[in-house]
């Protein structure tokens, strides 16, 4: 993963394309970090297409387009607006159910722009005084078609100054002041939802995936009026055979648990046979915790739970079989629960209008000898070989990708112990069973689940997730079912596909000297370890966002809305520096001193050292002035008095008197780059100690 | 950089290599060819310049060498110099080499010819030097001189091998002297510390990919850290380096051609056939990428217009708006970091989930030359060890790049110790999708279930249990080191097989690279006993094609709460004429509703109409998605109500109002569109009561 730029073109054929160094548009190219592995021009989209398959979530089953739409419809009533304090949190908070709600918005809208950048989000927020609705803003006169329905934010791909107008609304209370007042009428849900179906028909046509996040804490809106609520079922109904998803995420009032049997059970509804003893999963989740408490609280499970369900669950593969022995399959889905979130690619902006708009690039296929048009039926594909080009047909290029229908085939179990901690190659696939094409799936799948997990062991399989997959040989994991503190699932309960590497992806170790610890080291190092354990000596992925990804879309965002530089960016990824000295640092010392001794007494100096081992502090060396008279850790080799000496030059500003491979040494040392001529390389170091 | 090689093939054209033997379908020459392509066109493969290959043709008709006045050695032909192999000399040498009309050369003669070529070629220079002999040995062999020839071999660094096409035991009693040959060919070839084998057991070889050796560079060198040293004086620093312990190794990729004008058409002609590319490749060009730019412009026809590139900047989309970003601020975005593995903590060994490894994985070694260093990480690791944990790690692998969070495990050898390095996930790389627990059952009104259809009982338990046992493999490791990359070399091998054999089909698979498709034969009937308990146990039923995907029963769409929403549908007075804003919910509830056929007509007609009136209004492309959502939900709909010919009708319709531009003007791209959503006639593959064909349905949407 990485941002540089600008890309390097590797894969240009003609440099009049080239001019002045303009970096290629994205849309066309693989990510330059796949490209070190090519050789060829025009290979390349083909090998991206074939990637792209690998990894993309499909469903080929449907005429729908793979997209997703959330529209937030949140409850703007006085009781929602109501303050809710937070007793004991250090943080001053108030917090009311509303504000909470558009919180998550505003969190789930900063999220997707990342995560999904081409799907949809939207928000309505009903029972305003005002109304809003495309052209109507209830006004300028005339009849209101969703009277008390305020859309704030039109369902599409976010637009930065939604993004920013939603945070105002989030967080600036005068602005919210202006639109969040609730009306004295009641509300129509019947409306609501008719208003919600209007939206999704006109803005979100044929996506396989439509969902209304209603957030409320209502939970009988309209009382006993049987038309309104027959009104509002039959709307409900409708939204159903559109295809939108309701999902509820109720809050309890402070005197009042909500109960979704007094109305939301007759909008919502589940998509599995009406068996009473069918599995919760079926249903949508009205069972999901109810959100409840002060106002920290209410706001943390809020998003806990809307989290959880930030994006629709999109299969990998679907209905492959499994086959447990030789003419014995079930059938499972495949989901990819762990990927790597890379920032969208760099792209061509047009600057040539008002707003800047995002460039389409359109490719043509041409043959090189007369730039004639080419049809995709006429291409070859050709490897080079002797000088020459050995060409197939595209039939024939299939036949040789394929290896059999898609499957993954147990062909024998190995102790989890068996499966060496090196042999990786990718990030793993998750599989569940599935009813659809045998019935009894679950069962076995729960059956051979609880045994692999029992006895820890893992199923070799022959693994062809779809159609004219290269086959892998994968190791079969069972995974435990993980629940956060919020009880909502951070782990499901299912098992993973681990490729493992074959005996060509297996690299020599490099030859490297081997000098072992003696006991007496070993313990000086255990003793530093011990101190050192990550909470419950677990690692949490959610603690650590990837600096560089938030950094960039925070830069990006910035610049959007002509926002100042954010500054020092948040990274969580960094050491606990204090920590780590407060709590180990006697014990490095301690360690520091043993492993001298031990190596003196194993090489009596003779051996070569190059490089500091434990380095002093940032006093030590030129100037002895505050040196701590406690023990020191003594450090007699090379390096250490070359830093001081680079040190001692930068002082004078005699940095140019060293030599380059000096000058390397050091910022090799410190992490910084060592390339390029030496008047680079002195900038650097002058930079590295003007920062310090 | 590899060495220079330079390797002579002798083969053997004698007249009897032209017959057949032990019922093999291919003759001897033709199947010592097997072997000798083989490996010529694994070396063509490298594209390596200074790989150079000789060939030789031994009791040829011909006599064409250096020493051709010298009568012992006549009916031998050099066929090919030392030097790089490419297409045309391959093509050549197919064509030169056939059984020759006489048995006569002599195969120690042949040798010395290829000493001689190997010694002008490479004259004292660093070679790896080879002479490959493949016969039957049934030709007259003199063995005069042949201590001097052995010295010579020797002297000059050149391996030797020859391979016999027969085995002893097949010796047919009519050619001369077999015996006697067989025992001069292997005396000389162990003489000289050359090898001498069967060609049955060189082709069978073939089988076994040859795995290529790359040599690693490292890709981090630095200090693995704990602390920070530039403000705490407790901190730790071993400098270390980085290399691939995985790296997976990708198929060669083909390059995008066509045939070149003129000269392409005739060449097919020519009877190359159907597809199959002649053996000459000349009439080959490639195939270039040309690019345009475009904006949505609603104003222009078709709403897109081109732009100039030189109007063009990089940029960003953030969500749907463009950032763009100018050539000074270029690195804005990046995230200032340094180079440096600087440790975050340790976690436990038994609370590390194996799944979470996110990449390929990495060895982390002391630097180089530096004992100290060795020391001390041999330290660590031991000490990481001892301690059942595992180290989380920041690595910053250059100035600049982007964090990664990495797992530092300990591994310890006999005669290596290293960290493994692999990545972990981010927050953002862990997508949370739920699923309900595979262990019990919580039912919709919040009961917890042990019992359940979905649930084990304890007999398929029992039945699993002794199944996974007896399937337990034997070997003690995964079987990685006997596992071929199927794809990588199935390709390669198609590649050197179609070099030589232009017109060939493409091969199935070797043996080798499907070992691990299926389990062992011999543990399947072992387990075979267990399988059959577990079946029955399973009780699996498979779920027939037809019923798969069918409508669900209407009484499964009602609320959570039962409520019986039809009903109340009914009572909807004005819902007998589906509305355009709310059709497809509507269209759906009339069909559900529909107690005549009639009906059902009556539902389409209004829906096919709403989507003609959407295309003839629509602007551009803005209604398209609307209008294949319509298609869509009607034709899934109708091969659920066994109606296609309602729908193949409606769509016949749509497509000659399309096509004759009669909604709109130009829809073509609609029609693309509805193309590529596979919204095709509904065959009978798709519904029984179809009367339409696969092919039919196929050639509906082909023609225009």
């Amino acid at each position: 993963m990485t941002f540089a730029f600008p890309r390097v073109n590797r894969v240009s054929g003609s440099s009049s394309q080239l001019r002045k160094g303009w970096p290629w548009v994205s849309l066309f190219y693989a990510h330059p970090d796949n490209l070190k592995e090519r050789e060829n021009m025009a290979d390349d989209s083909y090998t991206r297409d074939e990637e792209n398959i690998e990894e993309e979530e499909v469903d080929e089953t449907s005429f729908r387009a793979v997209k997703d739409a959330i529209l937030f419809a949140i409850d703007v009533s006085s009781s929602m607006l109501e303050p809710r304090l937070s007793e004991g949190s250090k943080k001053s908070g108030e917090e009311s159910p509303t504000s909470a709600a558009l919180k998550c918005a505003y969190h789930l809208m900063q999220q997707r722009i990342i995560s999904n950048p081409h799907d949809m989000i939207g928000v309505l927020l009903y029972g305003t005084e005002s109304s809003k609705f495309y052209d109507e803003d209830g006004e300028h006169g005339g009849d209101l078609s969703y009277p008390h329905c305020y859309l704030f934010t039109d369902l599409d791909i976010p637009s930065a100054q939604e993004v920013k107008e939603l945070r105002a609304l989030a967080e600036d209370e005068e602005e919210a002041r202006k639109i969040l007042k609730p009306s004295k009428e009641r509300v129509s849900m019947a409306n609501v939802l008719f208003c919600a179906n209007q939206i999704f028909t006109s803005k979100a046509p044929n996506f396989l995936s439509r969902r209304l996040f209603i957030v409320t804490d209502d939970d009988n809106p309209h009382g006993d009026s049987k038309s309104q609520r027959s009104a509002a079922t039959v709307r409900a109904r409708d939204l159903y055979d559109l295809g939108v998803n309701i999902e509820l995420f109720p809050i309890s009032r402070p005197d009042h648990e909500f109960d979704t049997s007094k109305f939301y059970d007759d909008i919502i509804y589940k998509t599995s046979p009406s068996d009473g003893e069918a599995p919760a999963y079926l249903q949508p989740d009205t069972n999901t915790s109810t959100a409840k408490g002060d106002g920290i609280s209410l706001l943390n499970s809020l998003l806990s739970s809307i989290n959880s369900r930030s994006v629709p669950r999109r299969s990998l593969f679907s209905n492959v079989p499994l086959e447990i022995g030789p003419n014995f399959k079930i059938s499972v889905n495949g989901y990819l629960l762990l990927k790597r979130q890379e920032p969208a690619r760099s792209c061509y902006v047009w600057l040539g209008g008002e707003t800047p708009q995002i460039a389409k690039g359109v490719t043509t296929q041409m043959a090189d000898d007369t730039a004639r048009t080419v049809e995709k039926s006429e291409i070859r594909k050709a490897y080079k070989f002797g000088g020459e080009q050995v060409s197939f047909t595209l039939e024939e290029l299939q036949a040789l990708r394929n290896f059999g229908d898609p499957v993954i085939r147990i062909i024998g179990f190995k102790p989890l112990s068996a499966l060496p901690i090196w042999a990786n190659v990718k990030h793993p696939s998750f599989i569940y069973p599935s009813e659809e094409d045998y019935v009894g799936s679950t069962r076995v799948f729960s059956a051979l689940y609880q045994k692999l997990l029992k006895d820890k062991k893992i199923a070799l399989v022959w693994f062809i997730p779809r159609k004219n997959a290269a086959p892998v040989l994968g190791a079969m994991v069972a995974g435990d079912e993980r629940i956060d503190e919020n009880d909502v699932q951070k782990v499901p309960p299912g098992m993973w596909i681990i490729p493992l590497p074959f005996a060509d992806d297996v690299r020599q170790n490099p030859e490297s000297s081997m000098n072992v610890s003696p006991d007496s080291l070993t313990d000086a190092m255990r003793q530093v370890i011990g101190q050192l354990q990550l909470p419950k000596a677990v690692y949490e992925p959610h603690k650590y966002p990837n600096p560089a990804l938030q950094w960039h879309y925070r830069i990006l965002q910035a610049l959007a809305l002509d926002e100042d530089h954010p500054g020092e960016p948040e990274d969580k990824t960094k050491p606990k520096y204090r920590q780590i000295d407060k709590r180990a640092g006697d014990y490095v010392l301690a360690w520091s001193d043993e492993l001298d001794a031990t190596f003196s007494k194993m090489f009596g100096g003779t051996a070569a050292t190059k490089s500091t081992l434990v380095k002093r502090g940032p006093k030590d060396g030129a100037d002895s002035a505050g040196d701590p008279p406690a023990k020191r850790v003594k450090i007699e080799d090379s390096t250490g008095g070359a830093e001081s000496e680079v040190k001692r030059c930068y002082e004078k500003g005699m940095l140019s008197k060293l030599t380059v491979a000096v000058l390397k040494d050091f910022l090799v040392a410190q992490g910084r780059s060592a390339a390029g001529k030496k008047a680079d390389l002195v900038d650097r170091v002058e930079q590295f100690f003007e920062q310090k | 950089m590899a060495e220079k090689e330079a390797t002579v093939y002798i083969v053997d054209v004698g007249r009897s290599m032209g017959e057949r033997r032990h019922g093999r379908p291919n003759t001897d020459l033709e199947w010592a060819m097997e072997y000798v392509w083989d490996r010529i066109t694994t070396t063509v493969a490298t594209g390596r310049k200074t790989a150079t290959v000789g060939v030789v043709a031994l009791r040829s008709d011909e006599t064409s060498n250096d020493l051709q006045e010298d009568p012992s050695f006549s009916k031998i032909s050099v066929l090919s110099d030392l030097g790089q192999v490419l297409m045309p000399d391959i093509r050549r040498l197919r064509a030169a080499i056939k059984p020759s009309h006489t048995n006569k050369g002599d195969a120690i003669s042949s040798i010395v010819i290829a000493i001689q070529m190997i010694n002008s070629f490479t004259k004292k220079l660093k070679y790896k030097r080879k002479i490959v002999l493949v016969t039957n040995g049934t030709g007259m062999m003199s063995n005069d001189g042949l201590e001097e020839i052995q010295k010579k071999i020797q002297e000059d660094g050149i391996e030797l091998a020859i391979m016999q096409v027969f085995s002893r035991a097949f010796v047919p009693f009519n050619l001369a002297n077999p015996a006697k040959n067989e025992a001069l060919l292997r005396d000389f070839a162990e003489s000289c510390d050359g090898i001498y084998g069967t060609l049955e057991q060189a082709v069978s070889e073939l089988e076994i990919p040859r795995i290529k050796v790359t040599k690693s560079m490292p890709s981090f060198k630095g200090f693995l850290s704990l602390g920070d040293a530039s403000k705490y004086e407790t901190a730790l620093r071993i400098p270390v380096e980085r290399y691939f312990r995985t790296y997976v190794a990708k198929p060669p990729s083909a390059s995008s051609f066509v045939l070149r004008s003129g000269t392409g058409t005739e060449q097919e002609e020519a009877g190359a056939g159907a597809g199959q590319p002649s053996s000459d490749g000349e009439a080959l060009t490639t195939v270039r990428m040309s690019r345009t730019y475009q904006i949505d412009d609603e104003s222009a026809p078709g709403g897109k217009v081109d732009v100039e590139r030189d109007d063009l900047a990089k940029g960003y989309e953030y969500g749907r708006t463009a950032v763009h970003i100018s050539q000074t601020d270029e690195n804005i975005t990046t995230l200032e970091t340094f180079a440096g593995l600087e440790i975050l903590g340790f976690i436990h060994m038994d609370k590390y989930d194996r799944y979470l490894h996110m990449s390929n994985t990495n060895v982390i070694i002391p630097q180089r030359a530096n004992d100290k260093a060795s020391l001390a990480l041999s330290s660590f690791i031991h000490a990481i060890y001892e301690q059942d944990s595992y180290a989380v790690a920041r690595l910053v692998t250059k100035e600049a790049k982007p964090p990664l969070i990495v797992l530092l495990a300990p591994s310890i050898e006999k005669d290596y110790e290293c960290l493994i390095e692999v990545a972990l996930p981010f927050a953002e790389d862990v997508r949370s999708y739920q699923f309900p627990p595979l262990d019990k059952v919580v039912t919709v009104s919040g009961k917890i279930v042990t019992e359940h259809r979905n649930l084990p009982n304890n007999e398929l338990h029992q039945a699993m249990n002794d199944y996974v046992d007896s399937m337990e493999l034997d070997e003690e490791e995964l079987p990685i080191d006997d596992s071929y990359s199927p794809l990588l070399h199935r390709i390669e091998s198609a590649v050197r097989y179609r070099a030589v054999h232009p017109n060939d089909p493409i091969l199935e698979p070797s043996e080798q690279l499907t070992k691990f498709a299926h389990p062992d034969k011999e543990l399947v009937r072992r387990s075979h006993g267990s399988l059959e308990k577990l079946v029955s146990a399973a009780n699996v039923k498979k779920v027939p094609p037809k019923t798969k995907g069918r409508k669900r029963q209407r009484e499964t769409e009602k609320p959570l709460s039962g409520l019986d929403v039809d009903a109340l549908l009914k009572q909807e007075p004005k819902r007998t004429k589906i509305s355009p804003e709310n059709a497809i919910p509507e269209f759906k509830q009339m069909l559900s509703r529909a107690d005549s056929l009639d009906t059902i007509h009556d539902a389409v007609k209004q829906l096919a109409s709403i989507i003609e009136t959407q295309i003839k209004h629509s602007l551009g492309d803005a209604n398209y998605e609307r209008v294949v959502e319509g298609l869509g939900t009607m034709r899934e709909e109708l091969v659920d109500y066994e109606e296609p010919a309602l729908y193949n009708d409606t769509l016949r319709a749509l497509k000659g109002k399309i096509l004759g531009e009669e909604l709109g003007g130009d829809r073509k791209e609609l029609w693309w569109l509805i193309r590529k959503s596979k919204l095709g006639l509904i065959d009978r593959a798709a519904s029984e009561m179809s009367n339409v064909s696969e092919e039919e349905a196929k050639e509906f949407f082909s023609a225009n």
